[in-house]
């Protein structure tokens, strides 16, 4: 009896607390967005990192705090939030063109190794909505394959029921592709193979030491994808396929 | 008031010093003489004189002096007067002997400053006696040299004038200077110079150093005799050949002033309308000479700069903090001597992301007679591209160094650069041309503005795809399919739409049972007509229900029909219908209506079985 009463008690605290943490999230969120306004960007920084601390994170927040970050003067920082910002929703029109201003201030002009047309436009369609976008499409196009395997099984005319079991086919290959979008998106967001450099220079070198050559430099701002880490070294890649080991310490990923 | 005079005393004593540093006190003589020829040492001053102390002479005796003279001029040149006044001393001496005779400094006080001069050492060589001591003045190149003259007269020999090209070193290590001294020696007065060649030196790079305007004859001792000698040019010399270099010798034809008629027979017009003299012409030349040049040894470091000489490096920033995107420079300084002119800039090494542009070179270097003295200065303009703190690499630069005869190499320290954060990207000015153009388009711009409203927060890592809940929307709409499936399949089985739809199939089976009835119909035949309509219904049910034709009774009929759940009405429907066939087959009443109705009866009867069945 005594210990029922104790996990009530718990649990009653628990929500408490998540509606307290949800209340102050709130606060901070409209005292930062206040700050921001006043151009008291290091006040309004500091409230949205608060809110992060809190363990949530939304495109909005990612995408104020890049602002936040662009404005005191941080572009590897501001660059590394925005790409998070769209990485949660790559749809992010506001995001996006952020980014592009704020990778102008950045030295690295790397060039992109063309991909395949194809695998542009579907990645184009995927950023089109977010991930929980792609699964709300999905289970409204699966409703519409059953409303349509309905149809196909009650119409009364023989054209009816072609045409709706056709289109219920249709249909339901788009759903698919829904949830691969989904899922696919998801896995991007969760990946943490991109990193962004974070040092205003950064030696790239051949080996993961600090004897190794050489190889180029990179700048703040810039991107690299991590291949693969051993101890303090990370072997990297940049956009224009060139490959070198850098150290953890530079760069921080996305 | 006693600051007023401290300051009146301050000024006085400024005013005094600078007074008194006008005040000069010199003394000339002749550096060589012969043992019998009497001389003058005059000492001169510029201001009065009040006590004089008289110099002891060793060496030569005192015929006269000290016989003070006094001149003074005053010039009014536009108005402004300058008044000068010279105060002179002149000793006459005699050489006791051959040697070297010694007049120690004399010192005189003007004003209230002492002077003293420096100590004197005459050269006493046994040469014939000459005419006025002081042979030393200038003379024009043109103009008469007043040189001790021959007796003889008409033949000038080579001893009597020639050239001379002297080198500091003869033997040198490729790149060590050299000073060669092209001199003019003679005995007999020149009256001027023709068709000079001076020395070429093929093998070196020369530069001349000194090329008087006024040939300025000093006496010179050579081999016991008194010359009068003059410094034509001094080259500075950087051998650039190895092996045994030949310079060709200069040349020059002398006008020698010779006395043509003899001392005896002259009238005192001859004096009046002829000089006495006549100018002989005389080639002379400065003979070959060869120098040595070796070659540098082997293993000279990296960092040779072709220097030979000794010098010092020095490594500084021309600002200590530079901001990003600035120009800064590193100044490197080589000091010393030796061929400066022709070292090479020293290689330095900068931070990989520093953009280095075109060395500049300065110099700040003279020739003299240990060489090129002075510095030689090598800025590197960079332009840092990033802030941060970074260290220039030590230079390091190597000479070869001719007095050890080895290779030294300078190291510089480390020099640390601070770059701080640059202004604006777009204001720095340095910009290369690329970047600011891309950053301007930018200028106008600025982020869009932050995102307000709510801001739907999520625990990290939460995504809707594969989630429990995506599941459970997923099994809930496969659920609501189910059971719409479910409830529209009763629904239609509770409004016959089930029999409906097989209606069709069941009326398809009726009328190809009924086809032959249906023929006598048209035909108005009406006992074959019910005939083949009682045959057609027993047939279609003992095929439905599976009896065998020969048990086909009413009552099986009716009990296998109502054990499949037949309908009652159906059921009661067909017993009627197979009745009235039966009964109409032997009466006679009835027209073509009835058959008609009766067909119609029996097409739906059929029908509503094969719904049922």
């Amino acid at each position: 009896m005594n210990h029922k009463i104790k996990y009530v008690f718990v649990a009653l605290c628990l929500m408490i607390a998540v509606n307290l943490s949800a209340n102050s999230n709130g606060l901070l969120w409209n005292s930062a967005n206040d700050a921001y306004s006043m151009g008291q960007y290091e006040t309004a920084l500091n409230d949205y990192l608060k809110i992060e601390e809190n363990g949530v994170h939304s495109y909005k927040l990612y995408y104020n705090i890049g602002n936040a970050y662009y404005k005191t003067g941080s572009m590897g920082k501001a660059i590394l939030y925005y790409e998070k910002a769209l990485k949660l929703n790559p749809a992010g029109e506001d995001a996006k063109t952020n980014l592009q201003i704020a990778r102008l201030q950045t030295l690295d002009k790397i060039e992109v190794v063309p991909e395949f047309i194809l695998s542009t436009w579907i990645k184009e369609i995927r950023n089109m909505i977010s991930s929980n976008g792609w699964a709300y499409v999905s289970v409204a196009l699966f409703a519409v394959v059953a409303l349509l395997m309905l149809l196909f099984k009650f119409a009364p005319t023989t054209g009816q029921r072609k045409f709706s079991f056709v289109m219920a086919c249709i249909v339901f290959l788009f759903a698919i592709f829904a949830v691969i979008f989904a899922a696919n998106l998801r896995a991007n967001a969760n990946s943490e193979d991109e990193a962004i450099v974070m040092v205003p220079v950064s030696n790239v070198k051949s080996a993961p030491n600090a004897t190794g050559n050489n190889l180029f430099i990179l700048h703040e701002g810039s991107k690299v994808e991590i291949l693969e880490e051993a101890g303090k070294w990370c072997r990297i890649e940049i956009s224009d396929g060139r490959q070198g080991w850098m150290q953890m310490n530079d760069v921080e990923v996305i | 008031m006693r600051y007023l005079r401290k300051v009146l005393l301050l000024l006085m004593l400024f005013v005094g010093g600078s007074a008194f540093a006008q005040n000069t006190f010199t003394v000339d003589a002749p550096r060589v003489v012969g043992a019998d020829e009497i001389f003058r040492v005059v000492y001169t001053a510029d201001g009065e004189i009040s006590d004089f102390v008289n110099p002891t002479v060793t060496g030569a005796e005192i015929l006269a002096g000290p016989s003070p003279s006094r001149m003074q001029s005053t010039q009014i040149i536009n108005g402004q007067r300058t008044e000068r006044l010279e105060i002179s001393y002149t000793f006459i001496l005699r050489p006791t002997g051959e040697g070297i005779a010694k007049i120690s400094p004399a010192s005189a006080t003007i004003g209230k400053k002492v002077y003293t001069t420096k100590e004197i050492s005459i050269e006493v060589v046994k040469g014939e006696a000459q005419q006025g001591g002081q042979q030393s003045s200038q003379a024009e190149a043109t103009g008469n040299a007043p040189a001790g003259q021959r007796s003889s007269q008409g033949e000038i020999s080579a001893k009597d004038v020639f050239l001379k090209l002297s080198f500091s070193k003869t033997k040198v290590v490729k790149g060590e200077p050299i000073i060669a001294t092209l001199k003019l020696y003679t005995r007999v007065p020149i009256a001027g110079f023709e068709d000079i060649r001076f020395p070429v030196f093929d093998g070196f790079w020369s530069q001349e150093i000194e090329t008087p305007q006024n040939i300025n004859f000093v006496r010179e001792n050579v081999d016991g005799q008194i010359y009068n000698s003059a410094v034509l040019r001094k080259y500075m010399l950087l051998p650039q050949q190895t092996g045994d270099v030949t310079v060709k010798p200069a040349e020059m034809i002398c006008q020698v002033q010779v006395r043509t008629t003899p001392s005896g027979g002259r009238s005192i017009f001859d004096d009046f309308f002829d000089s006495g003299y006549q100018i002989v012409k005389k080639r002379i030349n400065s003979g070959q000479a060869t120098i040595k040049v070796s070659s540098l040894p082997a293993g000279a470091p990296a960092s040779f700069g072709q220097g030979v000489g000794e010098f010092s490096l020095d490594v500084k920033l021309s600002r200590d903090s530079v901001k990003a995107h600035e120009a800064g420079s590193l100044v490197v300084t080589v000091k010393g001597s030796g061929n400066l002119n022709l070292i090479e800039a020293p290689k330095v090494e900068l931070p990989a992301d520093f953009e280095l542009y075109d060395m500049k070179t300065s110099n700040n270097y003279s020739y003299g007679v240990n060489g090129i003295q002075g510095s030689k200065t090598f800025e590197y303009p960079f332009i840092p591209r990033s802030e941060g703190v970074f260290e220039i690499p030590p230079v390091e630069y190597s000479y070869y160094d001719v007095k050890s005869n080895r290779y030294v190499t300078l190291k510089s320290l480390p020099v640390a650069v601070k770059v701080t954060k640059g202004d604006n990207v777009v204001s720095g000015g340095s910009l290369i041309q690329g970047v600011s153009k891309q950053a301007v388009a930018s200028l106008g711009e600025d982020i869009r503005y932050i995102l307000q409203g709510g801001a739907g927060f999520s625990a990290k890592g939460r995504f809707f795809v594969g989630s429990v809940l995506y599941f459970v929307v997923l099994a809930l709409i496969v659920a609501a399919y189910a059971a719409v499936y479910q409830f529209l399949r009763r629904r239609a089985k509770l409004r016959g739409d089930v029999v409906r739809t097989r209606n069709r199939k069941a009326n398809k089976v009726a009328r190809k049972r009924l086809k032959l009835a249906e023929q006598y119909m048209q035909q108005n035949l009406r006992s074959p007509f019910y005939e083949e309509m009682h045959k057609a219904l027993l047939g279609y049910i003992s095929d439905k229900l599976a009896i065998q034709f020969a048990d086909m009774q009413r009552d099986t009929i009716k009990e296998t029909m109502e054990a499949k759940k037949v309908s009652k009405g159906n059921i009661e429907e067909f017993m009627q219908l197979l009745e009235d066939c039966e009964m109409a087959r032997y009466s006679m009443d009835g027209g073509a209506g009835e058959m008609s109705a009766q067909y119609a009866k029996a097409i739906a009867v059929i029908s509503n079985l094969e719904g049922e069945l």
